[in-house]
């Protein structure tokens, strides 16, 4: 009430100001676990464990960024991570794509069914099922298998894709592919030609995703990866995290490592993502 | 594949009429081409899983999950003998209870504050984004240093800030270990919320809210009764993938806790996957999957089935 009573331009001026407080407040909050990391990564381990701590090093130890690629196959771990990644993600649009376009051009039976069991597919997490998914893998000789991970991140992530596909083209108009079939293009020329080319921002942003979700993936990893060198970035780390001593700096200097490349993608596709998430599950 | 060929070859052989009834079945068997390589793939790899899972559990199995003939609910009795299995289960609802409720909450109200026009909003939408982002050990692990006791981050702050002289115990009991816990559960769910909602603010025609203005409405009463109905739609969304998620997320618990002390601040699914890889239980493991699995369906159907109602009305 006592608002109210301020003239209306002083009114503004102090709403904005309490938003600009509030909201640089949320960010320091946010950015706060990621200065912490940043910091002790640079840290000796001495001054981690001493008994006056420092907020920030006393002197910045940037060897610790050198040495993690010297002790651990951080190397290595970068380079699965890259693989796991990228060939989940060309499996699971390869797979996605077609799905897609049938769910979006198509009517036929069992299509409602369908697209339960993709929402369905979403219920179970890898963790749930991973003695399953270690028996199938095991029948296919791919535990400890890179590909044996692909699979897995691609299947998984198929719901996604499939989702967010089909939302991008049923955002577009069939009128262009229809013109093009009667110009004597068939649905796979019509497809590649036509659809895909405009529908290039939303497969980009489908890609990035499934990107960072193999990326990030930890748990499957951690269970059928037993080799140090055949482990992912999100695995790997956690040489550094044994049971009876956490070397901090390590840890957190391959986690900079393992955090920088997703953050930059995912603010990359921040703006499409969500849109393209509600706008598939809206008109489902 | 393609028609023109088919045409070409079956010309030489077919009559119209069969050729006219081979265009038919083809064009009725089409769609299931198009998605049999994503159908294959998932059969494979969640739905022969998903089987074998509920095989393990209805089954007689050994320490190496071999299955040997129909167990009925053995395991499902043996799981829910042991003394742990309440807390487990208590943990777990209020883990995703506390997490799912209050990010929605916390990412509904960022997202009102996110959608006003300020300088700066870019920077702080991209910054919004880094827990979402991040890969949950690596969050776990920094949070787990910043509320250790002896080294942890939190306390070094507040000592150099002079609000405290000495160490305080941020986790003197599981209680509080598993709190910690639900907070960094929050904070890396609260990202994907404020973005949905974000989306669906974004998407409301800014005339409904002149309109109202002109008819002398205020804010509260623009926002229950212009923003929330229709935001409804993203948030039913980002709920109930969240609910999903949050129940069976792993990474965070096990980085900080491994569900220690004594099975204390155990979820479902790390309670299971202890059972399975350290116990040697496999059967109970499964048993325990396809209860998580039951709970998981009933709550996202209900969910589904109560705002589809409301969306008909």
């Amino acid at each position: 009430m006592t608002a109210s009573l301020l003239n209306p331009r002083v009114k503004k001026l102090l709403l904005k100001f309490i938003l600009y407080i509030v909201v640089i407040d949320i960010c320091i909050l946010i950015l706060y676990p990621y200065f912490v990391m940043f910091c002790t990564a640079l840290k000796s381990r001495a001054e981690i464990f001493a008994k006056e701590g420092t907020v920030f090093p006393i002197k910045a130890l940037w060897q610790n960024f050198v040495d993690i690629w010297v002790k651990a196959p951080i190397g290595r771990n970068m380079i699965n991570s890259l693989i796991v990644a990228g060939g989940s993600t060309i499996i699971a649009v390869v797979c996605g794509i077609p799905a897609a376009y049938a769910l979006s051009r198509m009517k036929f039976k069992g299509q409602t069914a369908f697209l339960g069991f993709i929402i369905v597919s979403q219920m179970f997490a890898p963790v749930v099922l991973l003695i399953g998914i270690y028996k199938i893998l095991a029948a296919f000789g791919l535990t400890n298998s890179l590909f044996g991970l692909i699979c897995i991140n691609a299947a998984f992530n198929q719901a996604f894709t499939v989702w967010l596909l089909r939302g991008t083209f049923m955002t577009i108009s069939a009128e262009m592919e229809q013109a093009a079939t009667i110009d004597g293009c068939n649905r796979l020329q019509a497809m590649f030609r036509v659809l895909l080319p405009v529908a290039a921002p939303g497969i980009v942003t489908t890609l990035i995703f499934i990107f960072i979700n193999a990326w990030n993936e930890y748990t499957v990893a951690m269970c059928i990866i037993s080799t140090d060198v055949l482990k992912p970035i999100t695995v790997g780390i956690n040489i550094f995290n044994g049971y009876n001593m956490i070397q901090w700096q390590y840890l957190f200097a391959s986690s900079v490592f393992a955090t920088i490349p997703v953050i930059i993608m995912f603010m990359c596709i921040e703006k499409h993502l969500v849109s393209g998430l509600t706008s598939g599950g809206v008109k489902g | 594949m393609s028609t023109k060929t088919l045409e070409k070859t079956s010309a030489r052989e077919l009559d119209p009429k069969k050729l006219a009834a081979r265009k038919r079945a083809y064009r009725k068997a089409e769609p299931y081409i198009w998605i049999a390589p994503s159908l294959i793939l998932m059969c494979l790899f969640i739905i022969v899983p998903i089987v074998y899972v509920f095989a393990t559990a209805f089954g007689k199995v050994d320490r190496f999950g071999r299955i040997s003939g129909f167990g009925g609910f053995e395991n499902f009795a043996n799981v829910l003998d042991n003394p742990e299995v309440g807390r487990v289960f208590l943990n777990t609802i209020v883990w995703t209870v506390l997490v799912v409720v209050i990010s929605t909450i916390l990412g509904f109200i960022l997202a009102l504050l996110l959608n006003n026009d300020f300088k700066g909003r870019k920077i702080a939408r991209a910054i919004v984004v880094f827990p979402w982002a991040t890969t949950l050990v690596v969050q776990a692990s920094v949070w787990s240093f910043i509320i250790n006791k002896d080294f942890g981050a939190l306390n070094t702050l507040l000592k150099t800030l002079g609000i405290i002289s000495t160490n305080i115990d941020w986790t003197p009991t599981p209680e509080a270990f598993f709190a910690w816990e639900i907070a960094c559960g929050i904070f890396v769910t609260i990202p994907f919320v404020c973005f949905t909602v974000l989306s669906g603010l974004q998407s409301i025609d800014s005339s409904l809210y002149e309109a109202a203005t002109v008819d002398g409405a205020g804010y509260w009463s623009k926002l229950f009764k212009i923003t929330i109905p229709l935001v409804k739609p993203s948030l039913t969304v980002s709920t109930v993938l969240n609910i999903i998620y949050v129940f069976n997320s792993f990474p965070i618990v096990w980085t900080m806790t491994k569900g220690d002390p004594a099975y204390m601040t155990d979820t479902l699914v790390t309670y299971l996957y202890k059972l399975n890889f350290a116990n040697f239980k496999p059967g109970e493991a499964a048993a325990i999957s396809v209860i998580g699995f039951v709970i998981l369906l009933a709550c996202a159907s209900l969910y589904m089935i109560s705002t589809l109602k409301k969306g008909d009305e």
